[in-house]
């Protein structure tokens, strides 16, 4: 996969193409901060955040995916994180200012859902915020 | 995970330059794990599915979501969740759910809060306002009305009960290379260049369109050496060279508090230089970017102040992102240690289902009251209410307020073709 910062515009792809049919898309399990898990189906090569939109999960992404903030910060399970490629320097910088930072912890605009990760599972962290304390 | 790692982690990659993160090896040590698990059939992901596919097995079934009012309006997907709720109503509220159940899911939460009546608008229409959504349009001008989804927009560009009508130009393009969690406006880390054309256009088309009053505001542009800085004071210049008359007031971003950069749009020989702290201290670095930090707008509005004496100097907060009322007033205090003469406090109210939740819907009442704390403080002018926004009736306010001013001194007003046309419209001192 190649690592290049998303931007917006590759988001409308997917939301053009409709969301995928039995047996097209890939698994992603969210956790909200309540403990309420949804499950979705997303297309190959959407983002999570994508994905969580496209589903009306309650996740924000103020930057619209352009790197520019933390609030799409995910958690994810540590098998799905172990099959991703290392975050680009602009993910870590700002991932390190994302809220309740974790190992396992990934912008979801950045993590494009392939068939190795179906069945992901993605934690809301509790908190967001856009900067550190 | 145990947050003494998290805490040393945390310093870990502060002091050092994201070169390498220090899991990546037990990231390795972890993949070699699952390496050898994956041998084995009944892998840790197809259980883990398998007990999702089930769970939706036992859930609900399309027919449940196919009856009665299970469907959400638009105005009901809009809603908020978590939102501090009347506790009368709710109790109420929930108290009704219980006694009568309703197909579906059972409810979890405490009802979702509507927006309150005195915050519905209506929906744009009318001549002047098409009219002017035109001549942008024509112009290739950009304003902050349309891309930051202000509600008084109708209000605004129709012209209001005195028929002045007010804009506020957007300038620099309309993508944004911040992402505030409040903010609609556009973000890309890398924006279209710069219009060169553009100072010269929009001083052109602002001084032919008859506006007395017109702001002026800009996308933050932290990829330009200068911020844009050039580019704006070069606006407001060959505006005020083009038509004297008006009054212009800007509305900037702190320039990663490059002072300079201040200064040179402070001496343009603008009106009013506005930057907007837009929420308290403590909430913001949870409520704007990264590299918008309070101390820094407060240095920008004393530093524009220091650039052009006599200058005035205008801010703007949201209320409703969680903040205290003693939090409130100290942002106040602070404003006012630095000179700053005007305030406008509004609500804030999410744009999209992508940005922050609102925290409070906080009552008229409550606006009147910080009205009364603020006047009491000293600022030369206050706008209080739900839907005041920074350069909402701008134009009006400043003038009745130098009518006001120029009365009380006992001095006429002499000359000001914009203060004559409001004083006829019946702007009242």
């Amino acid at each position: 996969m190649f690592a290049m910062p998303l931007r917006n515009d590759q988001g409308i792809q997917y939301a053009k193409r409709g969301r995928p049919g039995p047996g097209e898309g890939f698994t992603v399990n969210f956790i909200m901060q309540d403990g309420e898990e949804i499950t979705v189906q997303a297309h190959e090569g959407e983002s999570l955040l994508d994905a969580a939109w496209a589903n009306d999960i309650d996740i924000e992404g103020a930057c619209e995916a352009s790197l520019a903030c933390s609030t799409c910060h995910l958690i994810l399970d540590t098998e799905s994180y172990s099959k991703l490629e290392e975050p680009t320097d602009e993910e870590n910088d700002m991932l390190d200012l994302a809220f309740g930072l974790t190992d396992t912890s990934r912008l979801g605009c950045q993590v494009l859902m392939n068939k190795e990760l179906d069945g992901i599972v993605a934690k809301l962290p509790a908190i967001t915020r856009n900067a550190s304390a | 995970m145990s947050s003494l790692n998290i805490a040393s982690r945390t310093l870990f990659a502060r002091s050092v330059s994201h070169s390498a993160r220090p899991m990546t090896q037990s990231a390795a040590v972890m993949a070699l794990r699952n390496y050898n698990a994956t041998v084995v059939k009944d892998t840790p992901a197809s259980a883990k599915k398998s007990k999702f596919a089930d769970k939706f097995a036992t859930g609900p079934s399309f027919e449940d979501f196919v009856g009665g009012n299970q469907k959400l309006s638009v105005e009901e997907s809009l809603e908020l969740k978590e939102t501090v709720v009347d506790q009368q109503a709710a109790a109420a509220a929930v108290a009704a759910e219980a006694a009568s159940p309703s197909t579906g899911k059972p409810a979890k939460r405490p009802p979702k809060q509507r927006l309150p009546e005195w915050l519905k608008t209506p929906i744009p229409s009318g001549k002047n306002f098409t009219q002017i959504k035109k001549n942008l349009r024509e112009l290739n001008l950009h304003t902050v009305c349309e891309e930051a989804k202000c509600p008084n927009i109708s209000d605004c560009w129709g012209g209001g009960e005195h028929q002045t009508a007010t804009a506020t130009i957007m300038l620099m393009g309309d993508e944004c290379t911040r992402g505030c969690r409040f903010c609609s406006v556009k973000t890309n880390k890398a924006p279209k260049p710069l219009d060169i054309h553009e100072p010269e256009n929009t001083a052109e088309a602002i001084s032919r369109w008859g506006l007395d009053y017109v702001v002026l505001t800009s996308v933050d542009r932290d990829d330009l050496p200068d911020g844009g800085s050039a580019h704006f004071a070069e606006t407001i210049m060959k505006l005020k060279l083009k038509a004297p008359r008006i009054l212009v007031e800007c509305l900037t971003g702190d320039f990663q508090g490059d002072m300079e950069c201040v200064a040179r749009v402070a001496t343009s020989g603008l009106d009013v230089y506005a930057h907007n702290i837009e929420t308290v201290e403590a909430l913001s670095a949870y409520v704007r970017d990264p590299r918008a930090k309070f101390r820094q707008s407060i240095a920008v509005l004393a530093h524009a102040k220091k650039a052009k004496p006599g200058l005035l100097t205008k801010t703007s907060m949201m209320l409703g992102c969680g903040e205290s009322e003693a939090e409130v007033i100290h942002a106040m205090d602070e404003l006012r240690k630095v000179d700053v003469d005007v305030l406008t406090l509004g609500q804030y109210m999410r744009p999209t289902k992508k940005h922050m939740r609102v925290h409070e819907y906080v009552k008229p009442e409550v606006f009147e009251k910080y009205q009364k704390l603020a006047e009491e403080r000293g600022f030369k002018y206050v706008a209080s209410g739900p839907l005041v926004r920074s350069s909402y009736k701008a134009g009006e306010f400043y003038i009745s307020n130098i009518l006001k001013k120029e009365k009380e001194q006992g001095m006429s007003v002499v000359g000001n073709d914009a203060v004559v046309k409001l004083t006829n419209a019946g702007v009242h001192v």
